[in-house]
């Protein structure tokens, strides 16, 4: 296999504006599906019952293929951006939801109790003990969320919004294999360090569980 | 004061927790709930702070309705003190104690100060202020969830079985300190336990409780070792009951005698007693035992094989059960009573410790044989 090296030099512009690209249309779907996930997963843990429909419609909806999904919403979207996000984002539940619900499961009931009994009001105990305790295992499903969003976008490209996409279809086209190789190790790379960032963020925030691995 | 009136919790299904409970926590002192699993003893505990609301009955403190107030205003003025301490895994140690300060108000630099000197009222090292949680042991733990209750300096402190999960050694010195704390802090305290050792060592009342929610006695443990109120609380309170009231008799209330006490340089001639002599130096401190007809036939009694003198005790300070146990290990079967110098104040046998104890304790119905 052949790179010209020369092409990936003159075109370093326009790949970092996919990339960047790439990125948005990737992180922003991962971001919505925390809004989502946080109080729905909080939902469902007060009201069990609502656990098991919540988690069959995200998985529901997993399934359905993105292709499909862009359809649908191109009626109401058009080509634009949300019409790659809003599937993105749909697709994220399936791992955030169940990972809020565990998450928020994993604090232990003589945490909880002792919250209580400490003075802290419902709001205030899910807030201040319940969520924080929670961080670890939320941002284990939101890791996943994320590389495997970043890695789906090139789909986009098939209703013309797929960031690196574009290069890998625009190669495919051109039979020129260079484009091809270079958007995909990008969206590789993309992929490696936005789960580099996400451990980073967990390690600051969660001090706490950092020391746990360090001290066994 | 925290008083029970006809508390009864029935849960919907039927089960009763609580059945029509009627029971007084006197102010400065440690009611201690014990029982059987499903006595209820837990539920009791968690209506004083309104973690569970009675079905019929009222919880007062201090004369007033706990249910006249709102739950989190009411608890953050209760200590509360779990089994596996339950600290918050996310927060310091340091930030752990200081939680009600920051929940009432307190500004961190107030609270933290505060933490800092409940970790050493308790026992922790301040290296300790920055480790989290899951860095300590079990009986590290419990501590800081003691501190943590103490740290707004509520009246009431309410704990569930918190020295259930660490090992006995641990246990007793939490037990120790526990109580060497509330002479110096006078909590009114509602404690749980399944233990009753615990509930005998820890409590000023004992109120027990069986299956099926139903309070069978309130007394002071020494009450309760020796009129338990029926077979069941009999039965819990166990075997050995008659020798464990022994503990709350002062050894002072046993009969001495230091006839046959003798200073080591007594001429064997001279000595006309029969039996277990105690052999002491010139400052009256016990050297050994010798048995009068295992005497040579002339010289000092200090000259004689001594028996080793075995365990004393204190008679000023010790109970009659620490000079029967002294008794029973001594080669002559007397205990050698001491002073808080040491030297011998004279000795007494089980006999008369036995003796002792019969006008000191209270009848028992069932008749405890001396």
């Amino acid at each position: 296999m052949d790179i010209d090296w020369g092409w990936i030099g003159d075109h370093t512009d326009t790949l970092t504006e996919h990339a960047l690209l790439h990125l948005r249309l990737a992180l922003l779907p991962v971001l919505f599906g925390l809004l989502i996930s946080l109080p729905l997963g909080v939902l469902c843990r007060r009201w069990g019952w609502l656990y098991p429909p919540a988690l069959t419609i995200a998985n529901v909806l997993y399934a359905i293929p993105s292709l499909a999904l862009f359809m649908i919403f191109i009626q109401y979207t058009g080509l634009t951006p949300s019409t790659v996000m809003i599937p993105l984002t749909l697709y994220s539940l399936s791992v955030l939801v169940p990972n809020v619900v565990d998450g928020l499961a994993s604090v232990s009931e003589p945490v909880r109790q002792a919250a209580t009994a400490m003075g802290f009001g419902p709001l205030r105990r899910l807030m201040r003990v319940e969520l924080p305790i929670a961080v670890p295992v939320v941002m284990a499903g939101t890791r996943v969320a994320a590389v495997s969003s970043v890695s789906l976008v090139a789909v986009g490209q098939l209703i013309g919004q797929g960031g690196l996409g574009e290069d890998i279809i625009r190669g495919y086209q051109l039979q020129f294999q260079t484009q091809i190789v270079a958007a995909t190790v990008l969206i590789i790379l993309l992929a490696l360090v936005t789960d580099t960032i996400l451990v980073t963020v967990q390690r600051l925030l969660t001090p706490w569980a950092r020391a746990r691995g360090a001290s066994s | 004061m925290i008083t029970f009136e006809g508390v009864t919790k029935r849960y919907p299904g039927g089960t009763v927790a609580l059945d029509d409970v009627s029971l007084e926590c006197p102010t400065g002192r440690i009611t201690v709930f014990v029982g059987t699993s499903g006595g209820g003893k837990t539920t009791a505990l968690r209506t004083i702070n309104r973690m569970v609301d009675p079905t019929s009955g009222r919880v007062l403190i201090d004369g007033r309705d706990v249910r006249e107030r709102r739950p989190a205003e009411l608890r953050r003025g209760i200590g509360y003190v779990i089994q596996h301490a339950g600290l918050f895994p996310h927060r310091t140690v340091l930030d752990n104690i200081a939680t009600v300060p920051y929940l009432v108000g307190w500004n961190k630099k107030k609270a933290r100060e505060r933490a800092l000197e409940l970790m050493e009222r308790v026992g922790l090292e301040p290296a300790m202020a920055k480790r989290y949680p899951f860095q300590l042991s079990g009986g590290q733990q419990q501590r800081v969830g003691v501190a943590r209750a103490l740290a707004a300096d509520p009246p009431i402190m309410l704990m569930d079985e918190p020295f259930s999960a660490v090992d006995p050694v641990v246990r007793a010195e939490l037990q120790d300190e526990f109580l060497r704390l509330q002479d110096e802090l006078h909590k009114t305290i509602v404690f749980v336990t399944h233990d009753i050792d615990e509930a005998i060592k820890l409590g000023d009342r004992i109120a027990v409780f069986r299956t099926g929610g139903r309070l069978v006695q309130i007394d002071s443990p020494e009450d309760l070792l020796a009129r338990p109120a029926d077979d069941f609380v009999a039965g819990f309170i166990g075997r050995d009951r008659g020798i464990r009231r022994l503990s709350f008799v002062p050894a002072s209330s046993a009969p001495l005698t230091d006839r046959d006490v003798l200073p080591a340089d007594t001429p064997v001639e001279r000595v006309t007693a029969v039996g277990w002599i105690l052999v002491v130096d010139a400052g009256r401190r016990p050297l050994g035992w010798v048995s009068a007809d295992a005497l040579p036939a002339s010289g000092a009694l200090g000259d004689a094989r001594l028996a080793p003198v075995g365990p004393t005790f204190d008679a000023e300070t010790d109970s009659v059960r620490a000079a029967l146990d002294a008794a029973i290990l001594s080669p002559s079967g007397r205990a050698v009573a001491v002073d808080g110098s040491g030297q011998v104040v004279g000795v007494a046998d089980q006999h008369d410790l036995t003796a002792a104890i019969r006008p000191a304790a209270p009848l028992a119905k069932d008749g405890v044989s001396g």
